[in-house]
């Protein structure tokens, strides 16, 4: 049965997780020449899904070892979802050839629809007419669709060699963009940084935002949620969608398109300050997202919040959902160095966010005191100097993150008594104390190695003592 | 009757009494906007702006209407001394720089200059505006002013704004906004959040200022942008804030 909304759209959000792990998938207009849009997604398909995949073309009887099919309705068993790659005048045919053979739902990755002008508008009206007539549910038209690093589904259609895809991970991405997605997917996959499910859903004519917020919000691989939006369709239903989300896991946003050309017939000064960013930005904080500002602020954002978690959450529970804990407003930092440089940068750069760099009590000065080399400078910043070992950090660290919320770690790899021990102790630390630590590490070579032994190890380095507090400021929710 | 009833039957009263409140504010309001409607008019004038406030529970400064020197003479006896003078034009929607206020009028005899000078200098700048009369309106105490607005989106519905008043509140952009309704906790953040906030506070002499009593006041215009959808844009400004609470001087309501 299918349910309407006020606006006459298919209100069916929770039946969209079958996108994201169907039993199987045909790919509506596969070709074999090697180097067609069609073809790479088929092989790209073949390559992670473990489903089964059907390609649809009555000119081949099979494609890449496949056997193809004449239509949808020749396969089978039946199909779970679509995929669409056809010229924009026959996607509607194939849509309803698709829809009347029982699929679930379909990808359409076809351009030339409503960003072309009025007839394309018109064919996205007849898509309309399908969806809610049949029951299914559309992700596109002009889309990139999805990459899901658990199932395998990936209807990104451009060569591995040009677009790397991310590991499995605890991020999700949902993007209007299709050419953000694609540069955001490459650049993550070049840092090491896990994906579970990207979707860019193009023009929007079925599933949207507020669509896949419902579906992140309650989907066990997701971990933290990251929203990149020109506009949204339906205000109020997004802030909805998004506040559920963020109450489970955190959930970030870049907001493009900021500034407009001011058509607006305002009289008073409220509605001449009013732009509509003003109003977004309004909406993210009923919603509980952490607004981000670039390019650069999301993806550390996006690393931050896939190895660590927010700093404001009761300590109690590594397994369980852990609540916020109101008797910690998460600002508390304390600052470990072997460098002198780099920990009163660090400070000042904190002080700006708004962290505050708490003094450490006498006792736990005297305590640690006993325990390290005389030469160290125990305040906050602690600086063990040059003469440090792993095991100092493991002190220092233990005792200063006792009475802070967050602590940033700078390791500066030139002393000799430092090894890969390091990583294992402050990680061991970390998460005995079940609280976030942010690595700065600047440097070249080795330093980029150890900063991969780190991120393995689950703590996120940042090269620059801007991007280290900046990225605590994201986990203290001061930005 | 029992005690306990009768505490049931008080605490009842009480809650009828502010719902029937309530209901009397909203049917207030939507005359007063019926009546902007029916009349042509694309915002309420000031006096019309003021009423439905104060239907609504927002303190507003006290003020009479007058159509000559004479009546502005005796509305300021009335009042009490210092008075402001305004004009109420649907055509001048921005008063003070068209040269629609005096402020400071200490007697009667600078209430008829000051009404006779108006009057000689919007019929040389603005011969074409409909003049519906003027307001002689209680000079209030200095405080520290703030604006309190709201806007409604066609997405995402009413929001509420906040910041420091007065004419150049557009050029620093210093506000706040959040997505109506609201509760007291994101009124008192959006007061925070603004760079200004030590002006509430009592920076440099500034007086500190009664916070609940500008929550109040955001949630109420919240609350009246959720309830008469007629309003696309409405905004205080001036609302004087003070120790022990706050008044609003001036109000725009576009229809």
């Amino acid at each position: 049965m299918t349910r309407l909304n006020a606006c006459g759209m298919n209100d069916m959000s929770e039946n969209i997780g079958f996108f994201f792990n169907p039993d199987s998938i045909a790919v509506i207009g596969a070709s074999q020449a090697y180097g067609k849009l069609s073809n790479v997604l088929l092989r790209s398909l073949k390559k992670r899904f473990k489903g089964s995949i059907y390609p649809v073309n009555p000119k081949y009887n099979s494609i890449n070892g496949l056997k193809c099919y004449t239509g949808v309705k020749a396969i089978e068993g039946g199909v779970d979802i679509a995929v669409l790659i056809v010229p924009s005048n026959a996607v509607i045919q194939a849509l309803k050839d698709a829809a009347d053979a029982g699929i679930k739902g379909a990808i359409v990755i076809s351009a030339g629809f409503k960003e072309t002008g009025k007839s394309g508008s018109l064919m996205e009206d007849e898509i309309k007419g399908i969806v809610n007539g049949h029951g299914i549910r559309v992700i596109g038209p002009n889309c990139m669709g999805i990459y899901d690093s658990f199932s395998g589904v990936d209807t990104f259609f451009i060569p591995e060699e040009r677009l790397e895809r991310p590991e499995k991970g605890g991020l999700s991405i949902v993007s209007q963009s299709g050419s953000f997605a694609v540069s955001i997917m490459d650049t993550l996959a070049m840092e090491g940084i896990g994906l579970a499910r990207i979707v860019n859903y193009g023009n929007r004519v079925d599933v949207g935002e507020s669509d896949l917020l419902e579906f992140l919000a309650d989907d066990d691989n997701t971990k933290v949620v990251a929203l990149y939006i020109e506009a949204v369709q339906d205000g109020k239903r997004f802030v909805d969608a998004a506040k559920r989300c963020s109450e489970k896991k955190p959930v970030i946003a870049i907001k493009v398109g900021r500034h407009e050309a001011g058509a607006n017939a305002a009289k008073s000064h409220t509605g001449a300050i009013a732009g509509r960013y003003e109003i977004y930005r309004a909406a993210f904080k009923k919603a509980g997202i952490i607004e981000v500002s670039g390019y650069d602020e999301l993806l550390d954002a996006c690393k931050v919040f896939s190895m660590q978690r927010p700093a404001n959450l009761s300590p109690v529970s590594s397994t369980g959902q852990a609540l916020q804990d109101l008797s910690r407003d998460g600002k508390k930092v304390f600052i470990l160095t072997d460098g002198g440089g780099v920990g009163v940068s660090l400070t000042d750069l904190c002080i700006e966010m708004g962290l505050d760099v708490i003094a450490l009590p006498e006792d736990a000065k005297n305590n640690l005191s006993q325990k390290l080399p005389s030469f160290c400078s125990i305040a906050n910043p602690i600086d063990l100097t040059g003469s440090v070992t792993d095991n100092d950090y493991k002190i220092a660290l233990e005792e200063g993150l006792k009475y802070s919320d967050i602590a940033i770690v700078a390791a500066l790899w030139g002393p000799p008594g430092l090894t890969d021990k390091l990583v294992y102790n402050i990680k061991e630390v970390s998460k005995r104390l079940n609280k976030p630590v942010i690595i700065c590490s600047p440097g070249g070579r080795f330093t980029q190695e150890k900063k991969k032994l780190f991120e393995e190890n689950g703590l996120p380095v940042f090269a620059t003592p801007e991007d280290a507090v900046r990225a605590a400021g994201l986990l203290a929710n001061k930005l | 009757m029992s005690l306990e009833f009768l505490i049931e039957f008080l605490i009842g009263g009480i809650t009828v009494h502010s719902f029937s409140r309530q209901i009397m504010a909203k049917q207030e309001a939507k005359k007063i906007i019926g009546d902007a409607i029916s009349s042509g008019r694309k915002s309420l004038l000031e006096p019309d702006a003021l009423e439905l406030l104060k239907a609504f529970g927002i303190p507003v400064s006290e003020y009479i209407i007058v159509h000559d020197a004479a009546e502005a003479k005796d509305a300021a006896d009335k009042i009490g001394y210092p008075v402001v003078l305004k004009v109420v034009s649907r055509d001048i929607l921005h008063k003070t720089e068209a040269g629609g206020v005096m402020a400071g009028l200490k007697n009667a005899q600078e209430v008829e200059d000051s009404f006779n000078e108006m009057i000689f200098e919007l019929s040389d700048h603005y011969a074409t505006a409909k003049i519906e009369g003027f307001l002689i309106e209680r000079m209030v105490d200095k405080g520290v002013e703030v604006i309190v607005g709201g806007v409604r989106d066609a997405q995402f519905g009413p929001a509420v704004m906040f910041g420091i008043g007065g004419v150049i509140v557009e050029l620093l952009k210093d506000v706040s906004f959040r997505l109506a309704p609201v509760t007291k906790e994101e009124c008192l953040e959006m007061v925070k959040e603004i760079k200004a906030y030590p002006l509430l506070t009592g920076y440099r002499g500034s007086g500190i200022v009664n916070l609940d009593a500008i929550s109040d006041v955001i949630i109420k215009i919240g609350s009246i942008m959720e309830e008469l959808e007629e309003i696309k844009e409405m905004e205080i400004n001036p609302l004087i804030a003070y120790p022990d609470g706050v008044i609003a001087v001036d109000a725009r309501i576009m229809l």
